[in-house]
C-alpha cells in the first residue's frame, strides 16, 4: 500500500457555541479517490478549511506527508503538496486564465534556497523555524531583483512558468480563453479554470469542493470523468464533495458521510447508500429543505449557507 | 543582443534622453522647479500605487515615509556639504554624496516600512489604515520637537544638488519597478492577493511576505522622493509633511485608477499642475490685490476641492480614470513585447 499523505485524526473545531466538526479522522493515499457527502451545512467545507490550513483545528492532529500541520500558515501546506479548490469560486477575478495559473505555477520557480530545503528546516524545528522565514524572504527579494534586472536566468524561469499554465490550460480545455480575464468566463469554465489553478502548485492531494455544482448533467457527468483521469495523470489523491449522491457514488472509491459535524457513515459507495444512518440524514428534515420540499415543522432545523470560504 | 544586456536597454536610454532634455532645459530654474515638483508626486503617486493599487492594501501615511527620506538624505547633505571626496571635481563629488545620501534616505524610509509593516500586513483588514496614519503623525510630531531637525522652522541651507535628470531619472527607475515587478509572475502574486487573499495562500502564495514586500519598495520610493525633494527646495518642514499631502497621494491614486501605473502618473501631474495652473491664472485675472488673495484661497480649498473629485469619481467612474489599464497594453501587437508571457 502506498504511504500515506493526508491523514486527520480526531480532529474537530468548534465556532463560539457550535461544534461544526467533531472526531473527523481521514487517509488520503497516492491514487485514492474519495468522496466527502452530508446535507448542507453538514461540515463539509469546514473539513476542507482545517485540512488546508484556512482554520485551526480545536481538536486533533493532521498531518501531510507525516508532517504536522496543524497552525501553519495555508500556502506552507500548500507547498507541502496540498492544493484546494473553492465551493463559491475564488479565481483572482481581474486577472487572465493564463495568470490565475501562473501565480500557482510559481512553484516552478528555483528561487536561492529551494523550497524542499526551506520545509526541511521547518520539519526539523518542529514546525516553525526563523531561519527558514529568512531565507523565504531572502528568496523573494531577490527574485525580484532578478525580474527587475529581467536576467537570463530569470527570462528563463517567466517562459518555463508560462509553457507550464499553458499545459494546465489545455488539460482542462481552457486554451481559448487563455487571455480572457477569469470574472469574465462562464460558471463550468471558471470551475475548471480553478482546478487548473490547483493542479499548477504540483499538488499530491487536491482537495475539489463541490466542483460539479451549478452545471447541468451532462456538463457534471463529463467532469467525473476528467476528475478521474486528473488522478490518473498527475498521479493524486483526490478527495471531492458533492452534494448530488449518485454522482458520487459513480466515481468515488471510499466515502465518508457528514451529518452536523458527525461522520456518521464510511466505506465503498453500495454499503454506505444502505446505510439507514445515511438514508435518515438524506431523507430527514435538512434533506427535503434543501432540495425545496416542505418541511415538518420542527425547532432544531439549522441548515443555511455560510460564505466562510 | 546579450540576454543580459536586455534588462539595461531602457535603462541606458532613459539616460541618454534625460541627459538631452537636462541640457536643453536644464538652466530654466522655473521649468526645472515645477518639473520636480511634479516628478516627486509622481515618484510618490506611483510607489503608493504598488501597495494600494495592485496589492490591494489601504496606507495613508505616504507623507510619513517620504519625511523619513527628506529628512535623512537633507540631514546627511547639510553634514556633509563641506566634505568633498579627494581625486574628484567638486561637481562630481557633490553629485556622488546626493546619489549616497538619496540611497540613505530610501533605505532609511524602507527600515521605518518594514517596522509598520510587519505587524500590520500579518493580520487582514483597516489595520495598516489605521498604523500608516498614526506613523505619519508620530514622524511629524517627532520632527517639530528634535532641535537636530529643526523644529517647526525646519531644515534649511542644504545644498541644492538636485536637478531635472535626477528627479525623472528616480521617476524612470520607480515605473520601470512598478512594470517589470508586477508584470513578472511574482508581481501577479500581488494583484492575486488584492483580489483573494484566502485563494492565494491556498495557491502557495505568502501573502503576508508578498505584501510586507510591496510595502518596503514603496516606502523606499517615497523616501527617495523626499531626500529629492529636500535638494530642491529651500526649506523643508513639517509642514510639507502632514496628513494632508498623505491624502494627496491617495486621491491621485484613486483617481488615476487603484492598480494603473499610467494612471498613477497622469493623475499626480494633473492635481500638481492644477492648483499651480489656478494660482497663477487667479494672478493674472484679479489684479494685484483680489488676485493674491484668490491665489492663497487655492491652497485653502484643495481639501474640499479632492473631496468633491473623489464623491463625483465614485459616482462617475468608480474604477478611476484608467481603471487598471496601462498605456503600453493599449500598443499595437505587432509591437514585440518586453517580455512573453505579459497578457
Ligand atoms: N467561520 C465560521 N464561523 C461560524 N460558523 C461557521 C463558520 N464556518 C462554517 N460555520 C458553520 O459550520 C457549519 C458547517 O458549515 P459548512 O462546513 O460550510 O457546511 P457544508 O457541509 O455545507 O459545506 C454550518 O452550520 C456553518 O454555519
Ligand atoms: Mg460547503
Amino acid at each position: 500500500m502506498s504511504e500515506c499523505l493526508l491523514q486527520a485524526s480526531q480532529v474537530g473545531i468548534d465556532f463560539g457555541g457550535l461544534r461544526a466538526l467533531r472526531g473527523f479522522d481521514l487517509e488520503v493515499r497516492n491514487g485514492d479517490l474519495k468522496g466527502l457527502i452530508g446535507p448542507n451545512g453538514a461540515g463539509k467545507t469546514t473539513a476542507f478549511n482545517l485540512l488546508t490550513g484556512v482554520y485551526v483545528p480545536t481538536h486533533g492532529e493532521i498531518r501531510m506527508c507525516g508532517e504536522r500541520v496543524n497552525g501553519r500558515p495555508p500556502h506552507q501546506i500548500n507547498h507541502l503538496g496540498l492544493a484546494r479548490t473553492f465551493q463559491n469560486i475564488r479565481l483572482f477575478r481581474v486577472l487572465s486564465a493564463l495568470d490565475n495559473v501562473r501565480v500557482a505555477c510559481l512553484s516552478e520557480a528555483r528561487p536561492l534556497f529551494p523550497r524542499e530545503r526551506i520545509a526541511a528546516l521547518r520539519r526539523r524545528a518542529g514546525g516553525s523555524s526563523p531561519v527558514a522565514s529568512m531565507m523565504d524572504a531572502l528568496n523573494n527579494y531577490v527574485d525580484w531583483w532578478r525580474a527587475l534586472l529581467l536576467t537570463p536566468g530569470f527570462q528563463e524561469e517567466e517562459q518555463e512558468i508560462t509553457r507550464r499554465a499553458d499545459e494546465l490550460l489545455a488539460v482542462m480545455g481552457l486554451s481559448h480563453r487563455r487571455n480572457e480575464e477569469a470574472r469574465n468566463l462562464p460558471y463550468g469554465e471558471q470551475r475548471r479554470l480553478e482546478i487548473a489553478r490547483a493542479l499548477g502548485t504540483r499538488p499530491r492531494v487536491l482537495l475539489l469542493d463541490e466542483p460539479a455544482a451549478g452545471m447541468n448533467t451532462r456538463e457534471k457527468a463529463d467532469l467525473m470523468v476528467l476528475i478521474r483521469q486528473l488522478r490518473d495523470q498527475f498521479s493524486l489523491g483526490i478527495l471531492v464533495i458533492e452534494h448530488d449522491m449518485k454522482l458520487v457514488m459513480g466515481i468515488c472509491e471510499d466515502i465518508t458521510v457528514l451529518d452536523h459535524g458527525v461522520t456518521i457513515a464510511r466505506g465503498a459507495p453500495e454499503g454506505v447508500r444502505q446505510d439507514p444512518k445515511v438514508i435518515e440524514a438524506y431523507l430527514g428534515d435538512s434533506y427535503l429543505a434543501a432540495h425545496g420540499m416542505p418541511v415538518p415543522p420542527s425547532p432544531s432545523n439549522s441548515t443555511s449557507e455560510t460564505p466562510a470560504p | 543582443m546579450p540576454a543580459w544586456l536586455r534588462g539595461l536597454v531602457p535603462v541606458l536610454i532613459a539616460i541618454a534622453v534625460l541627459a538631452v532634455l537636462q541640457l536643453l532645459l536644464g538652466h530654466l530654474p522655473f521649468f526645472v522647479y515645477l518639473a520636480s515638483i511634479v516628478g516627486v508626486n509622481v515618484i510618490l503617486a506611483v510607489s503608493l500605487n504598488i501597495v494600494n493599487g495592485m496589492t490591494g492594501q489601504f496606507s495613508i501615511g505616504h507623507a510619513g515615509f517620504m519625511a523619513v527620506g527628506a529628512y535623512t538624505a537633507g540631514k546627511l547633505s547639510f553634514l556633509l556639504k563641506d566634505v568633498a571626496i579627494a581625486g574628484l571635481p567638486a561637481v562630481v563629488s557633490d553629485q556622488v554624496q546626493f546619489l549616497g545620501t538619496l540611497l540613505a534616505g530610501g533605505a532609511a524610509a524602507a527600515i521605518c516600512g518594514f517596522i509598520v509593516g510587519l505587524p500590520s500586513l500579518r493580520l487582514r483588514g483597516d489595520y495598516l489604515a489605521i498604523v500608516t496614519l498614526g506613523f505619519g503623525e508620530i514622524i511629524r510630531v517627532i520632527v517639530q520637537n528634535m532641535e537636530v531637525f529643526g523644529r517647526a522652522l525646519g531644515l534649511s541651507g542644504i545644498p541644492q544638488t538636485s536637478s531635472l535628470f535626477a528627479v525623472w531619472f528616480c521617476v524612470f527607475l520607480v515605473v520601470l519597478v512598478a512594470r517589470r515587478i508586477v508584470g513578472s509572475t511574482h508581481g501577479r502574486s500581488l494583484w492575486a492577493i488584492r483580489e483573494d487573499e484566502v485563494a492565494a495562500e491556498a495557491m502557495g502564495v505568502n501573502t503576508t511576505g508578498y505584501k510586507v514586500r510591496a510595502f518596503v519598495i514603496s516606502s523606499f520610493f517615497a523616501g527617495v522622493a523626499g531626500g529629492l525633494f529636500a535638494h530642491f527646495v529651500p526649506i523643508i518642514n513639517p509642514g510639507s509633511f502632514t496628513f494632508v499631502k498623505s491624502i494627496e497621494v491617495v486621491v491621485m491614486v484613486v483617481l488615476g485608477g487603484l492598480g494603473s501605473t499610467t494612471g498613477a502618473i497622469v493623475a499626480a501631474v494633473i492635481l500638481t499642475l492644477l492648483p499651480e495652473a489656478l494660482r497663477t491664472l487667479f494672478l493674472q485675472l484679479g489684479g494685484l490685490g483680489a488676485g493674491v488673495s484668490l491665489a492663497q484661497k487655492v491652497d485653502q480649498i484643495r481639501m474640499p476641492v479632492y473631496g468633491i473629485l473623489l464623491v463625483v469619481l465614485m459616482l462617475v467612474r468608480p474604477q478611476g480614470l484608467f481603471g487598471t489599464r496601462e498605456v503600453w497594453d493599449l500598443l499595437p501587437r505587432w509591437i514585440p513585447r518586453a517580455r512573453k508571457g505579459l497578457t
